[in-house]
């Protein structure tokens, strides 16, 4: 195909490079598309062994919590003593839900047994974990909730393995209204808008910031970034002078929001609290710029679904959800 | 004398040009001052100062890029990559800021040069080679960082820390570029071929002048600014967050094209790419201050860029008659 596209334009030189150049970029972006989206580990086809074929569907591999996520899976495996294959893929960012579908039904065709996913979208991919099941796979659900009503408007039952993130923003919340006085002004940062996570995240920051009475002075989404989150609080500063804490949803903004009250002068009038607990911000919290973070334990939430995932196979059972811890991290807790 | 009188008309002729977003400029102000408590204060100036020399930077490379008619998608990624270097070199290999910097900036000026090279080389779009290194560069942040935000802190947020009449560095900085960038482009023979080439490429090409050195020392140019814009967003921020930049290409774009450069080539103005960067500031900073949700804030910013450059249309118009 390719030589004859070649002879056929041979001719024309001019036409021809163009030629070669589209095809060349045609290959390259072939290649980008596939390489950049496609980490599987293992394709080969089923019944070569009798061992349980485990295919975890992860979020975007870009970002920190799911990288730890996938590594703590990949330990599973390597630690179990091979009892199990694991395949495992990713996407390119968090909204790629087209892709993840692609994803479970290339799983579906290869004929694993079990597939383990962490939902870029709580409804579009429900439709493709039934075909996965009406295949006879089991599916677990991990890191983020299946939307009730779309389960049950299906009729299915799809176990979730994962943590409370509504808990764990409250023990957070609580944690910090000790510090502050009733009647306080505080701001949440939220996450990209629809992301259940961080919508659960902020209802938990509510919850507790209700309880104790503070004032929640602005609500505003700094999309999980730390230069958003920057920028955001460098305004929330200027508009609420009295502000006395701000409550970020991830742990990058948590860090935007402590360059900003750096570069305010407020660092010690104002208290930063984060979610995830990722390493950037221990050091924070150990010279007491950040007040606490939350750790779900997300290097083994792939992991517990991929237990809970092997135990149905066993059993052929299908038991409730489970909940995975949260803890709370302040400095006192840190290593 | 005559030449300080003339680079005086020259400035003063960029004004003219750019009076249409002054006005835009000023009505947002207005408007954010009556709507919230504190827009009219001087922190939030200064605030907005500090915040926009990273797209200060990035608006001044695109708006050469688009000069000859060329688009550069991957400033957004370059700037994490470059941003990702900074941090990997200081936190990891224990480098002094200094040579980290220059690290950092010469990454930046490397993915632009192959930017360049390759859409000279194979004359390829620029939009498909750039859009290949947006990716290329996101994919080589994440492998650098390891997908992981690295804290640099103090020794890299000294740069931002530095000031001038309550102004950080780095706004001096992409001020200074701003200037030097306007007389290159207006008063330089390099600037001239620009214009030329944007205008017409083939003409230059018959008239015995050698397009392409030019045309990469563009794309070098866009990526050391993206370069320069890592450096002022990673001392601000006192972390190298592997995300960051992320469409901010898009931002970038829109601010030049805002301040009336020519998405077709041949026409533009550096100091109006500014005013394009100012005009995206003030909304941002004022949405957030009103406490605006995000759709609402999607929807107005949306508004204004098209708005702005429709304004922009009818001044020029009458400008002619």
């Amino acid at each position: 195909m390719n030589s004859m596209i070649l002879v056929f334009f041979r001719p024309f030189r001019r036409a021809q490079s163009r030629n070669k150049a589209c095809i060349f970029v045609l290959i390259s972006t072939l290649l980008l598309g596939t390489s950049c989206s496609d980490g599987t580990d293992g394709t080969r086809p089923a019944n070569e062994s009798s061992k349980p074929r485990v295919a975890l569907v992860m979020k975007s591999l870009a970002n920190e919590f799911f990288q730890t996520m996938q590594e703590g899976a990949v330990a599973h495996q390597a630690g179990s003593g091979g009892t199990y294959e694991l395949i495992s893929n990713g996407i390119k960012d968090e909204q790629d839900v087209t892709r993840q579908a692609q994803l479970v039904e290339q799983m579906i065709a290869q004929q694993v047994d079990a597939i383990v996913i962490a939902p870029a979208d709580s409804k579009a991919l429900v439709s493709v974990c039934q075909r996965a099941m009406e295949a006879g796979i089991v599916v677990v659900n991990i890191d983020n909730r299946f939307d009730e009503a779309v389960l049950q408007d299906k009729g299915l039952e799809i176990p979730f393995v994962g943590p409370n993130n509504r808990k764990g923003a409250r023990l957070a919340g609580e944690h910090l209204a000790q510090q502050l006085e009733k009647g306080d002004q505080v701001a949440i940062l939220e996450g990209v808008p629809g992301a259940i996570n961080g919508i659960q995240r902020k209802l938990g920051f509510e919850d507790a910031m209700k309880a104790a009475e503070m004032a929640i002075v602005s609500s505003q989404s700094a999309h999980w970034e730390t230069d958003q989150a920057n920028r955001l609080v460098a305004a929330l500063l200027t508009e609420h002078p009295s502000l006395k804490a701000i409550l970020a949803c991830n742990d990058s903004m948590a860090l935007g929001a402590v360059a900003a009250l750096k570069s305010a002068g407020k660092e010690e009038t104002i208290k930063v609290i984060g979610f995830d607990n990722i390493s950037a911000v221990q050091a924070l919290m150990r010279d007491g710029r950040v007040l606490c973070s939350v750790d779900q334990h997300g290097d083994q939430l792939a992991a517990f679904g991929i237990e809970y995932a092997l135990e149905i196979l066993e059993t052929n059972e299908l038991p409730g959800d489970r909940e995975t811890p949260v803890d709370l991290v302040t400095p006192k807790t840190l290593p | 004398m005559s030449g300080e009188a003339s680079i005086l008309r020259g400035f003063r002729r960029q004004l003219g040009v750019s009076l249409g977003l002054i006005f835009v400029l000023l009505g947002l102000i207005v408007f954010f001052g009556l709507v919230t408590e504190n827009f009219w204060s001087a922190l939030t100036f200064r605030t907005i100062a500090n915040q926009i020399p990273d797209a200060v930077f990035l608006a001044v490379g695109m708006t050469y890029v688009l000069m000859i008619a060329g688009i550069d998608l991957s400033v957004g990624s370059v700037l994490g990559l470059c941003g990702a270097v900074l941090g990997l070199s200081m936190t990891r290999w224990g480098f002094h800021w200094v040579p980290a910097v220059l690290l950092c900036g010469l990454t930046g000026a490397v993915c632009g040069a192959l930017n360049g090279w390759v859409t000279v080389r194979w004359s390829l779009p620029s939009f498909i080679v750039t859009l290949g290194m947006l990716e290329a560069a996101r994919g080589g942040t994440y492998l650098v960082s390891q997908s992981r935000t690295a804290y640099i802190g103090s020794t890299i947020e000294h740069i931002a820390g530095a000031s001038l009449f309550g102004l950080s560095a780095p706004i001096w900085v992409a001020l200074f570029m701003v200037m030097v960038a306007q007389l290159v482009l207006s008063r330089t023979v390099f600037g001239r071929y620009m214009v030329a080439i944007g205008t017409n490429e083939e003409a230059v090409r018959l008239s015995g002048i050698n397009p392409r050195p030019i045309k990469i020392a563009v794309f070098v140019l866009s990526g050391c600014m993206a370069g320069l814009a890592a450096i002022s967003n990673v001392s601000r921020l006192g972390a190298a967050d592997p995300n960051a930049g992320g469409g901010f290409e898009l931002t970038a774009i829109a601010a030049v094209v805002i301040g009336g450069t020519s998405l077709m080539g041949g026409r533009g103005s550096v100091v109006s790419s500014l005013l394009g960067v100012l005009i995206i500031a003030v909304l941002e900073n004022g949405l957030a201050q009103m406490g605006a949700q995000e759709p609402t804030k999607r929807l107005v910013t949306g508004a204004v860029i098209v708005v702005a450059v429709i304004l922009d249309h009818y001044r020029n118009r009458m400008g002619r008659r």
